[in-house]
């Protein structure tokens, strides 16, 4: 699942697993938890006029191959002007003890900032990072916003490293690696939720079983009806068909439920339906218990 | 916009972990005299009606409900109240607290709470405390501590402040679950009495769906992250020749049907815990016969003991003697208080919810089932 535009991001593999506990070894992909990505969206909107990008720290995880997880992420003041840029780095190291004594498993695995822009306070930023990353590198997160006009939402991961004949920290080559989304399942059903939220424009309430049911059975059958139409004008040739197309199709609808017809249905209803009565009685059992026991003092 | 010190004012003035918070850079307001400020307060008397989560609120939440060990994630959050609705703009968690007793870890939370409030202030962030967040399984979330909880809270917040809860096994399910509660009144008062005998019971006429109200609760995204998410869910622009029906296969959010799943998982599970819940409210039902009977008990010898006095006086009256004093019974017997029935009918709510849950699981499954036959049959 990429996040933005197709970039030219550099697809590093990392062939030697022997090699893989060397401090410092390039990162070569990033996967962003939309929990960081939301943060930093809502950073945004809460600069003041003055800032023209919001900087931050990611907290997240490394692994052994190279890849870093970025689980959060949290806001950090800075200023730039024309001739300087400046850090607060206590507030940062406040922040990272705050988060770290809630989930102790992120640690600091590089910084983001808003707008697509990399100039040498980039590099400055990114060597304040390296050092507090050390002995691993750390990684910079752009994320585009979207909001200049021309420029497409997106999030792009970089590298550094050092250029120039003499390393100084205020050059340096940002190189892209690639940058997914990344979330566990179980977290989807939220991520619906805030999509639903933001395609009725106004708010949406959470909504019970039946009703999120009732909306995948209708994308179903929408899909079915799409899918139908396809075959229908591959059929009277209208449109050339897909081999590919065919196989996934086949693989799909090709699966049988033989279960079902032998009685498994009814077994399973039989099972359902016992659930059900049963969740029925005894929620009556509690409410007729719990009014019970508001009378008994009366009685007596 | 003389509201925005006033309502700053009256906030750190209600939380004594919010009151020690140095503002360095912030321009100094004149103070505003105590009986200004409820004058000048107008938001606090508009009754809250409904509350909104923001995205990142929902997303923070949902993160931190998997990630926290045992199911026990709670935290706080953040935001203002306008026109009746309660507006939820950030959280943060709190430290999972190991030990309820030990006083070095509240003191530390109560420090971390501080610190982060503070720190969230310097990024501009809202850092007034307007309720708290707590993770739940299978719809159950009568809970001692949540009550505690809530009850200071509501003693201490504006306007009493929200525990907004969220069903962990229900996201996992497909269906984001969240929702907002409050105690009712009669809870409270039953509750500041510290008296829940069957007769403040009765008085208040509470019974498990009568400890907390359900706030109508939203979720909202704003326009930022409603384009992002926009973004995201719609398909990059394909290699070109690629079939039509294809396209969409390289967007970073795909469409998920997660819910379509047939397999009743949890049902066992859900049901494995009414069981639990049953035995314990079984063994609290006992503790609280056997703590009767002792009353009772206590109470007949005090009878028996106060006629037995009567009869001796009216004999020792009709001899011409003077009747012996009037002793105080209630010195001579000691008749414990009556058992307090919050647990009991705490767990009888967990029951109850525990129920629901599986009803709410078995009648989806069904839909479920008859659409596979019809899928099938087709």
């Amino acid at each position: 699942m990429p996040l933005g535009p197709p970039s030219s991001a550099v697809h590093l593999q990392n062939a030697t697993p022997g090699f893989v506990s060397t401090p410092g070894r390039t990162p070569t992909s990033v996967t962003v938890h939309p929990v960081a990505l939301f943060s930093i969206l809502d950073h945004y909107l809460r600069r003041t006029d003055a800032q023209e990008r919001v900087i931050g720290t990611l907290l997240g995880t490394r692994s052994d191959t190279g890849e870093i997880d970025v689980r959060s992420s949290f806001a950090v003041l800075h200023s730039e002007t024309a001739e300087q840029v400046a850090v607060d780095m206590e507030y940062h190291h406040t922040m990272y003890e705050l988060h770290h004594k809630v989930n102790p498993k992120e640690v600091i695995v590089g910084w983001y900032s808003t707008g697509s822009n990399l100039n040498t306070y980039s590099a400055l930023i990114q060597n304040f990072y390296t050092q507090e990353t050390a002995p691993h590198q750390a990684i910079h997160l752009a994320v585009d916003t979207g909001v200049v006009e021309g420029e497409q939402a997106g999030v792009r991961a970089y590298v550094s490293s050092p250029v120039g004949v003499s390393p100084k920290p205020e050059n340096a080559v940002f190189v892209p690696i690639p940058c997914e989304l990344l979330f566990k399942e179980t977290e989807r059903s939220g991520l619906d939720l805030l999509a639903s939220a933001s395609s009725t424009l106004s708010s949406s309430h959470p909504s019970t079983d039946l009703d999120i049911l009732e909306r995948a059975l209708r994308s179903v059958s929408d899909m079915l009806d799409r899918v139908l139409t396809y075959v229908r004008s591959v059929l009277a040739g209208e449109v050339k068909g897909d081999p590919a197309v065919g196989r996934y199709l086949m693989d799909t609808l090709g699966s049988s439920a033989e279960d079902l017809e032998k009685g498994g249905f009814n077994a399973s209803l039989q099972d359902t339906l016992m659930v059900s009565y049963l969740a029925n009685l005894v929620r009556s059992q509690a409410e007729i218990s719990s009014r019970l026991a508001l009378t008994s003092a009366a009685a007596s | 916009m003389a509201a925005a010190p006033s309502m700053a004012a009256a906030i750190a003035a209600t939380l004594p972990a919010v009151s020690t918070t140095p503002a360095p850079a912030a321009p100094t307001y004149e103070a505003i005299p105590a009986s200004m400020s409820k004058a000048i307060d107008i938001e606090a008397d508009i009754p809250l009606t409904s509350v909104q989560l923001d995205g990142l609120v929902v997303s923070k939440i949902i993160k931190h409900s998997r990630e926290a060990q045992g199911g026990n994630a709670h935290g706080l959050l953040l935001g203002l109240d306008l026109d009746g609705t309660l507006e939820v703009s950030n959280c943060f968690p709190l430290p999972h607290h190991f030990n309820e007793e030990d006083d070095k870890s509240i003191k530390g939370v109560a420090k971390y709470q501080a610190s982060m409030l503070r720190s969230l202030k310097e990024v501009q962030a809202d850092d007034s405390i307007v309720g708290f967040y707590q993770a739940t399984t299978l719809g159950s979330f009568f809970s001692q501590s949540l009550v505690e909880t809530q009850a200071i809270h509501q003693e201490r917040l504006r306007h009493g402040g929200v525990v907004v809860v969220h069903d962990i096994s229900q996201t996992a399910r497909g269906n984001a679950s969240f929702r907002g509660f409050r105690l009712t009144k009669a809870f409270l008062d039953a509750y500041k009495r510290n008296n829940f005998s069957t007769e403040s019971l009765i008085d208040h006429r509470l019974t498990f769906s009568t400890i907390v109200e359900e706030i109508p609760l939203r979720v909202r995204t704003n326009a930022l992250m409603s384009a992002f998410l926009d973004t995201l869910a719609t398909s990059s622009p394909s290699p070109a020749g690629a079939a039509p029906s294809l396209a969409s296969s390289t967007t970073a959010l795909p469409p998920s049907y997660s819910v379509l799943n047939l397999g009743g998982v949890g049902v066992a599970r859900n049901l494995e815990q009414i069981v639990e819940a049953m035995d314990a409210y079984k063994t609290e039902e006992g503790n609280l016969g056997y703590l009767q009977r002792q009353i009772a008990r206590e109470k007949a010898r005090a009878e028996g003991y106060v006629m037995k006095r009567k009869e001796e006086n009216a004999t020792r009256v009709a001899q011409g003697l003077a009747p012996l004093p009037e002793e105080d019974v209630s010195r001579l017997f000691k008749i414990p208080p009556e058992p307090s029935r919050l647990e009991s009918m705490l767990l009888l709510g967990r029951i109850g919810a525990y129920a629901k849950s599986v009803e709410e699981t078995s009648s989806a499954g069904l839909v479920k089932m008859y659409a596979t036959k019809a899928g099938n049959g087709a």
